[in-house]
């Protein structure tokens, strides 16, 4: 019995092995060498004419008689089993809509009905798409770039809509030097400082299905698009306001530095630094209008030649009364012819009054200058003036006033008018000890009292 | 002796051989990357959907054959296997040819991808009954279109 079983189960296996038609191979591909003379391959458009399908199959041998030769698809149609292709010179198409899309068909080549190779595929895996078309290259001068853009049929069709395209350019003299840019839109920019400037360029775009459901193969090259880039801007157009403005812009700024550098000094330098007064310089710029021989200084050293003698107040209020007791004495005359001839020289006070003492200055001497008013002894402004040592005037004549102190208890009293007749006398203002003290004695009660503003006059 | 060597040789085989497709499943389901349904038979239930223009109630009453038959779990093949067997039925009514494509591309699609035994397709005939309504159609688009969605969910979480 173990025999017989073991009979029957090799029987049994040899049946199955040669079930098969000869030459048939696990990936049903024929074996035999003849059969490579028919080798085809074919791809699959999809709704290139509304719903309507193309497949086409081309044999790989372009030398094959294909004068009785018929492709025919089995498998993966619908309502039908299968379908001959129609022949146009040395290709096979087949156009129709009954493409299942799903699962693999079988592509034949026949000979008077006899099978010559078959192949299996899968309509889905062999799609080539149409073209690009309408591809435009636009400059934008704002942005300095190239937009591309292109169209392609397949943004309306339902099964195959995704795609993978490929824009190819390169500048025309240089050959086979292409760039190469993959994207899924139908717009690309490009820069233009990564082209040539002034360079005419060709640009092209082909697709190939995205690798999700469908694959196949890349789709014929799109119309070629010539464009030229445009000249840098250095030797390129310029805009004429931008450069009337920066011309302006230029030369003001050098007027204003120019201004700058030339009113540093006097005007700009003061207001923003300004210089801190000094008193000293500023009274003297208020008497900055020296009249002729009349020196205006404050340095001691000036006044080296006038004596000071200081005054008793008391002592000095009984020699003015005694004076004006006294009529006109002829003394007075010859001093004031003295002070006529002398006009407006010497201005000083003469040594020689500086060695008068008080007791002389009493009886003789007409100079006196009495306590009470401060007034000009040697007024600039008075033609009496006198100078005993007669100066000459080689330099502006300057006020000399003699500083006759008084002792404390000097009151401010005014001056008598008996005083008139003395012209010329300095006296000591006894309105604060110790302060110069200057009265003039005029002809007249109004010259008795001499201010500030009779220094700028002219003697 | 003989007699029980003869019938473990001769009776044994032939009735394991009978009883495998019993025990084995009725479908096996291709295309499980979703692939196929996504981009193939999505697309023109979709066109049909467009297509069918019905009345807004036709969805409340659900005609019995769902009640038979619905996409339950481990029955997901066995139901659709029935449903685009059933959609084939109205290859036959007056219909345009463009609605007949997209029938005929889901119904036929649907089997390519179950690849059902036979004796399922069999079964699956002598159950039918003409019922060629529209809202009818619709329906079964309808439930077509969840059950692929949730093989398709199912082998995802697997």
């Amino acid at each position: 019995m173990t025999l017989l079983s073991t009979a029957l189960g090799m029987l049994f296996y040899l049946l199955h092995a040669v079930s098969g038609e000869s030459g048939y191979a696990e990936n049903g591909d024929f074996d035999d060498a003849e059969l490579d003379d028919y080798a085809f391959s074919c791809y699959s458009q999809l709704e290139v004419d509304g719903p309507q399908h193309l497949l086409t199959c081309t044999f790989d041998d372009s030398d094959v008689n294909s004068t009785n030769l018929e492709f025919e698809i089995c498998g993966a149609l619908l309502d039908v089993d299968c379908l001959n292709f129609n022949k146009l010179q040395e290709r096979y198409f087949l156009k129709t809509k009954k493409f299942l899309l799903i699962g693999d068909s079988k592509i034949c080549v026949k000979l008077e009905k006899k099978n010559m190779t078959c192949r299996k595929m899968n309509i889905v895996k062999i799609v080539k798409p149409e073209a690009p078309f309408d591809v435009r290259v636009v400059y934008r001068e704002g942005a300095n770039d190239f937009v591309v853009t292109f169209n392609t049929s397949h943004l309306q069709k339902k099964y195959v809509k995704v795609l993978i395209h490929e824009v190819a350019y390169r500048q025309e003299k240089k050959e086979n030097n292409w760039m190469r840019v993959n994207l899924t839109s139908t717009k690309l920019t490009l820069l233009q400082r990564k082209l040539q400037p002034n360079a005419m360029y060709e640009i092209k775009v082909r697709s190939i299905p995205y690798a999700n459901y469908f694959e196949g193969f890349w789709s014929e090259w799109s119309p070629s698009f010539h464009f030229r880039t445009p000249e840098t801007n250095g030797t390129g157009e310029t805009d004429p306001v931008l450069l009337t403005i920066s011309i302006l812009s230029f030369f003001s700024v050098a007027l204003m530095v120019t201004l700058a550098c030339v009113l540093w000094k006097k005007r700009i330098k003061p207001i923003i630094w300004p210089s801190l007064p000094d008193h000293k310089k500023t009274l003297e710029q208020l008497c900055k209008k020296p009249k002729k021989n009349l020196n205006v200084s404050f340095n001691p050293e000036s006044f080296l030649d006038c004596q000071i003698h200081k005054v008793d107040g008391i002592q000095a209020r009984d020699e003015a009364e005694g004076f004006l007791q006294d009529p006109f004495s002829p003394q007075l005359e010859e001093s004031e012819k003295q002070r006529l001839r002398g006009g407006m020289q010497g201005p000083s006070w003469p040594s020689e009054q500086a060695g008068i003492t008080p007791k002389v200055f009493r009886g003789e001497s007409p100079f006196r200058c009495l306590a009470g008013n401060a007034s000009v002894c040697d007024a600039p402004g008075l033609p009496s003036s006198r100078s005993p040592n007669g100066r000459e005037g080689g330099k502006s004549r300057p006020l000399v006033y003699q500083d006759l102190l008084l002792g404390p208890g000097t009151t401010n009293s005014s001056l008598r008018p008996p005083f008139p007749f003395q012209p010329g006398i300095l006296t000591l203002n006894p309105v604060a000890p110790g302060q110069p003290i200057l009265t003039s004695l005029g002809s007249s009660q109004e010259e008795a009292y001499v201010t500030m503003s009779s220094f700028y006059q002219n003697q | 002796m003989f007699h029980v060597s003869f019938r473990y040789i001769f009776g044994i085989p032939p009735l394991i051989l009978v009883l495998l497709p019993v025990a084995s499943s009725d479908c096996d389901i291709n295309g499980k990357d979703g692939g196929a349904y996504q981009n193939v038979l999505m697309v023109n239930i979709d066109d049909l959907d467009n297509m069918i223009n019905f009345d807004s109630n036709c969805l409340n009453n659900e005609p019995n054959f769902f009640k038979k038959h619905s996409c339950d779990d481990n029955k997901e093949a066995s139901f659709l296997n029935r449903a685009a067997r059933k959609l084939k039925q109205f290859l036959k009514m007056n219909i345009s040819d463009d609605f007949k494509l997209h029938l005929s591309t889901v119904s036929q699609g649907t089997l390519t991808l179950l690849n059902c035994t036979s004796k399922e397709e069999n079964k699956s005939l002598k159950e039918q009954k003409k019922q060629n309504d529209l809202c009818f159609l619709k329906i079964l688009l309808q439930k077509i279109k969840t059950c692929w969605n949730k093989i398709l969910r199912g082998i995802k979480e697997h």
